[in-house]
C-alpha cells in the first residue's frame, strides 16, 4: 500500500465511524453493554473511579464524532511513532 | 454516550483479582512487545497504526443485540490475523491503556484484567483457533478460520470475566463482583451473541481487504504460520 491507499484508508474508516454513529445514537446509545447489563441484573454498582480521565465519548453525535477521531488520531500517532523510533533505532 | 465504562470498571473486582490481572498481563505484554521490537517491518508501521486507530473508533459503536442489550467490537481477531499474535497484543494494549487515560473507559484499576481479558486473552483465542483453522482464505481451507476464531475470542474472554466476577466475589464474601452460578451463565449467554457481532465484523473486514488491499494479509502471518 501506498501513500495514497493509506489516506483513502483513513477516510474510509472516518466515514464508516460517522454513520455507524448515527446507527449507535439510534439503537444503542441508551442500552447497556454486555458487562453493563450483567452488573445491572445483579445490581451491582461501579466503584468510584480512582481516576477521572481528561476526555470522555461525549453525550451527543458531535461530541462522539469529535472524541472518535481525537481518539483516532491519538492511537494512530502513538503506534505510528513508536514504530518508527523502534525501527530508527533497529537502524542505527 | 454517558457512562463511559465498557470495561471492567474500578471497584467491580476483589483486589486480589485486579493485582491478579496485572501480574497475568505484564509479563506477556511485555515479551510481546519485546518480540515486535525485534520482527517489525517497516511495511507494518502505517498499516498497524491505521488499524488501531481503526479498532479504537470501531470499539465506540455500540450495536444492540436484543433485550435491552448492546455489544461493541474488542477487535483482536482483527488485529491477530493482520498483525500476527505480538502486533495484535501490542495494538490492543495501546488502544486499551488510551481508552482508560485518556477516556475513562475501563477503571485505572481494572486496566490490568481489561489487558489480560482483550489484549492477552483475546488475542491468543484467536490466534490459537487460527493456527488449527487457517485464515478461511488461505489454500485448502473452508472459510471458517476467521469466523470461529473472532467468535471464541469473544466468548471465551467474556466467560474468563465472568470467573473473574465469580472469583471476586467466593473471595471476598460477596463484597465485590457476582456470584458464580449467575456471572459466568449471564456473560456467557450476553457475549455468545455479542460475538456474532465481532466474527460478521472480523470476516467483513477481512474480506474486504482480500479483496482491495491483498497484500495487507501477508504482514501478520507468513504462509507457513497461518497454515499451522
Amino acid at each position: 500500500m501506498n501513500r495514497k491507499s493509506y489516506a483513502k484508508a483513513v477516510i474510509v474508516i472516518l466515514l464508516a465511524f460517522a454513520i455507524g454513529l448515527v446507527g449507535f445514537f439510534a439503537l444503542s446509545a441508551a442500552f447497556p453493554d454486555g458487562l453493563e447489563k450483567v452488573m445491572g441484573d445483579n445490581g451491582v454498582e461501579e466503584g468510584d473511579p480512582v481516576y477521572t480521565a481528561p476526555l470522555s465519548y461525549g453525550d451527543d453525535y458531535g461530541g462522539a464524532l469529535l472524541a472518535g477521531i481525537v481518539g483516532f488520531i491519538i492511537v494512530f500517532g502513538l503506534v505510528f511513532l513508536y514504530l518508527k523510533g523502534m525501527r530508527a533505532r533497529d537502524k542505527a | 454516550m454517558g457512562e463511559e465504562n465498557t470495561h471492567i470498571p474500578d471497584g467491580l473486582m476483589d483486589p486480589a483479582v485486579v493485582v491478579a490481572g496485572w501480574a497475568l498481563a505484564l509479563p506477556v505484554i511485555a515479551f510481546a512487545i519485546y518480540k515486535l521490537n525485534r520482527n517489525v517491518d517497516e511495511r507494518m508501521v502505517p498499516f498497524m497504526a491505521i488499524l488501531a486507530a481503526g479498532i479504537f473508533v470501531a470499539q465506540m459503536l455500540n450495536f444492540p443485540i436484543g433485550g435491552g442489550t448492546t455489544g461493541h467490537l474488542i477487535g483482536a481477531t482483527l488485529a491477530v490475523v493482520l498483525l500476527g499474535l505480538y502486533g495484535g497484543i501490542v495494538v490492543m494494549t495501546t488502544i486499551l491503556i488510551i481508552q482508560c487515560l485518556l477516556f475513562g473507559d475501563g477503571g485505572l484499576t481494572a486496566l490490568g484484567l481489561n489487558l489480560l481479558n482483550m489484549a492477552v486473552i483475546a488475542p491468543l483465542v484467536a490466534f490459537a483457533l487460527i493456527k488449527v483453522l487457517g485464515r478461511g482464505f488461505d489454500q485448502n481451507r473452508k472459510g471458517v478460520g476467521v469466523p470461529l476464531a473472532a467468535w471464541a475470542s469473544v466468548f471465551v474472554t467474556a466467560v474468563i470475566c465472568g470467573g473473574q466476577l465469580a472469583l471476586s466475589y467466593t473471595i471476598s464474601d460477596g463484597a465485590f463482583g457476582i456470584d458464580g452460578i449467575i456471572s459466568i451463565p449471564a456473560m456467557a449467554i450476553y457475549h455468545a451473541v455479542i460475538a456474532f457481532g465481532e466474527a460478521i465484523i472480523t470476516t467483513g473486514v477481512v474480506l474486504f481487504l482480500s479483496k482491495v488491499a491483498p497484500e495487507t494479509l501477508e504482514f501478520g502471518f507468513s504462509p507457513k504460520e497461518a497454515q499451522a
